[in-house]
């Protein structure tokens, strides 16, 4: 941008800027104006992307929810018409909340697993590094291919489950679980379970990892056992490393898109739907956009309440903004 | 007794790997059997494997389209993210007026899942005119949160008395971005493009969204499609997952390192 | 970072090596992708058939067979087809006395892989 050599003491970035010597007030303010300039050019970019695409999409979808819109028609607002069908007429919302919130409530349990190999992997364990690599290697993947995989582990005739299941006399019949009313969601969340609970284990290894060794050798010169070092040590110090996993727990709920679109459709009659695929097949299914956005503004909602409770269970501020 | 709890543990850990493999292995036995993939009961070793699956999946669908647009979306994606995230983090090592609410601003955005803005999204990209271009399935994926704070936090690590003596040297701040700060912060380049990389690599429901032609799907739909229209009793269905899992895999065996410390320096900034 | 290190680090071999396979292996279809099928026709008791029709099948999307294009085995029992353009194919054959010999199914690694069958078939086979 500039190349123009010289004078450029004294970044007002850096703490320890050297002091620029005494020059005219003018220069100074140019100088200033310049960084000012540099700044906004940087940040101008990522700050359209994020504006385009996170924070006007937040709004548009607020005020889409109290109109009748669609792509050809002209908005025409409707006061609460959308929030009122969707809470008394939908019976399909009703199912893919309750199927959502079963979704988030089954994180814990992934949480918990994945604590456990976190603390088994986190010790002085030979070929930890490698553990670690097999459990994480499935959260990578993509999300589509994962639920072909596990579309194929539950089938009926050529799958892994039922055949394990029925070779080792534990049912007769094979169960056909994506198509039965009952197993289908368990599966999808154990599917999901799967592929995530690699991000779990690592997130909660580098907080392990953080807890300083001293609190626990001078637990030990105390002569504490071995659980309540756990749970006076390594329990309360993991709480911003939960929180976090609860949050991405809770995110998990919108990003599972792929695996249910992929391995139920949200079937069979809306047993997996969760809020996510209702909000698309609304929108892109049925192109009622507007509902779809109420839809989301709900889900939203939700999320919002569900990470700030969250953000309570471990005590306050654990993982607040960090002051920049 | 310290041997035994090991030899325990290692057990342990030996079974949840496997379980974490089983998956993987069942495909691609899958991928390779001959017979009747439906046949009761399935063989764990197939009989008599063979790749002639990939061979009919390579004929059944455009793979290599699927497959360069992919490479091409990622690519755009992975460039802007490193230009753009590398500018804002740099950007915010600087003090300026509104700092904090940018900060701020950035940090909340972190937590509105991209799933949650389809809707608005979508009709944003029409107003754009990207609708089903190569541009618009990058452009939500051109900057990430996450990369910015790698980048700053990278920024920040690098002593200021060097970029002071860049400047007594009178070099100008781009020069100095790019001749001091970035080759010092490689680290932090290596974890953008494969952060960038992976998450527009497995992306999903924005491709589903703005594509209409079978000419602009990426690899995650042309998979969905295929799954939707050919039910086949041969192994060409997971022949096509085995070779859009195996780029991904072997990405993240290389750069494993990298990927995981992006991930968790995003997660402790909240 | 040197050019050396650059080099040598995984994130360029990698790339690298499946770049150049791939180079090498498009190179080996284009130089044996010429649609040659090309065999023998035998009698059951391994003389050559002579006059025998060679069918050739392609396998389309739905995996049915196709008949192609035929052709007629010369003194030696051998024939040649130059025009396949199919990765699955599959041949059967008529004896001159009229009878069908066994079909057999040919898989290739790519469409119009040359190929020189190394089994012959057989007509007019033994058991009937």
């Amino acid at each position: 941008m500039n190349t123009a050599p010289s004078q450029r003491a004294g970044a007002a970035g850096s703490a320890d800027a050297v002091a620029p010597p005494v020059r005219a007030a003018d220069w100074y303010r140019r100088k200033r104006t310049r960084e000012a300039m540099l700044v906004a050019c940087f940040l101008l970019p990522s700050l359209m992307i994020f504006f385009l695409y996170r924070i006007l999409p937040l709004g548009w979808n607020v005020i889409l929810s109290f109109e009748y819109w669609s792509p050809l028609k002209a908005a025409r607002f409707a006061g609460l018409d959308n929030y009122a069908e969707m809470f008394l007429e939908d019976d399909v919302f009703w199912q893919a909340l309750t199927n959502t919130l079963i979704f988030i409530l089954a994180s814990p349990i992934a949480i918990l697993l994945a604590l456990a190999v976190a603390l088994a992997v986190n010790s002085d364990l030979k070929g930890a590094a490698i553990y670690r690599t097999i459990i994480f290697l499935s959260y990578p993947l993509m999300s589509v291919a994962v639920g072909i995989v596990w579309r194929w582990l539950y089938d009926e005739r050529g799958g892994f489950i039922n055949f394990v299941l029925r070779g080792t006399g534990l049912i007769k019949e094979p169960i056909p679980f994506l198509q039965s009313f009952g197993w289908a969601l368990p599966s999808v969340i154990l599917a999901d379970i799967w592929q995530v609970v690699g991000f779990y284990m690592i997130i909660l290894l580098t907080g392990l990892q953080s807890i300083p060794q001293h609190l626990y050798e001078a637990a030990r010169i105390d002569g504490a056992p071995a659980s309540a070092r756990f749970l006076r040590i390594t329990l309360p110090m993991l709480r911003p490393s939960l929180f976090i996993c609860a949050v991405i727990g809770i995110l998990n709920s919108f990003t599972a898109f792929d695996l249910v679109y992929v391995m139920t459709g949200g079937g069979p009659a809306h047993a997996t739907e969760l809020l996510v695929t209702h909000i698309y097949n609304m929108g892109f299914g049925e192109t009622r956009f507007d509902y779809a956005a109420a839809l989301t503004v709900v889900q939203f909602t939700l999320l919002v309440i569900l990470t700030f409770l969250a953000n309570r269970a471990v005590g306050g501020n654990a993982g607040s903004v960090e002051s920049a | 007794m310290r041997r035994r709890s090991h030899i325990l543990r290692h057990l342990v850990m030996a079974l949840v790997c496997a379980l974490m493999l089983i998956p993987f292995y069942w495909v691609a036995k899958t991928a390779v059997t001959n017979e009747n993939i439906y046949a009761y009961p399935p063989r764990i070793l197939p009989l008599k494997p063979h790749l002639y699956n990939f061979v009919d999946v390579w004929y059944l669908i455009p793979f290599a389209r699927y497959f360069a647009n992919s490479v091409i979306v990622s690519l755009i994606a992975v460039a802007g993210n490193i230009v753009f995230n590398a500018a804002a983090g740099y950007a915010l090592t600087k003090n300026f007026a509104g700092k904090r609410i940018v900060v701020l601003l950035f940090l909340s955005c972190m937590l509105i899942p991209f799933q949650a803005t389809i809707i608005p999204a979508y009709l944003v990209s029409a107003r754009l005119g990207v609708l089903n271009s190569y541009l618009g399935l990058a452009l939500p994926l051109l900057s990430t949160i996450v990369c910015i704070f790698v980048f700053k936090a990278a920024f920040e690590a690098i002593p200021a008395s060097l970029q002071q003596a860049a400047r007594i040297d009178g070099l100008g701040e781009l020069r100095i971005l790019f001749r001091i700060m970035l080759p010092l912060a490689k680290p932090a380049i290596a974890t953008n493009i494969i952060l960038s990389f992976i998450w527009s690599w497995n992306a999903f429901l924005w491709p589903l969204i703005i594509t209409r032609d079978v000419t602009m799907q990426t690899l995650p739909l042309g998979l969905a499609r295929f799954l939707a229209y050919v039910e086949d009793t041969t192994g060409a269905l997971y022949a096509f997952v085995c070779m859009v899992l195996l780029p991904g895999i072997i990405v993240f065996l290389m750069a494993q390192k990298e990927f995981i410390r992006g991930l968790t320096s995003g997660a402790t900034k909240g | 970072m040197s050019t050396r290190a650059i080099l040598t680090s995984r994130f360029f071999v990698v790339p690298a090596i499946a770049i150049a396979t791939l180079i090498a292996w498009n190179l080996y279809v284009a130089a044996h992708a010429h649609g040659e099928v090309s065999g023998k026709v035998v009698r059951a008791d391994g003389a050559p058939a002579r006059g025998a029709t060679v069918i050739l099948y392609e396998r389309n999307l739905t995996s049915h067979f196709l008949e192609k294009t035929r052709t007629t085995t010369d003194a030696a029992g051998e024939f040649r087809f130059k025009d396949n353009r199919s990765h699955q194919i599959r041949l059967d054959t008529i004896g001159p006395d009229g009878r069908q010999g066994q079909p057999r199914i040919l898989r290739l690694w790519f469409a119009a892989q040359d190929v020189d069958l190394r089994r012959p078939l057989v007509v007019s086979p033994s058991k009937n």
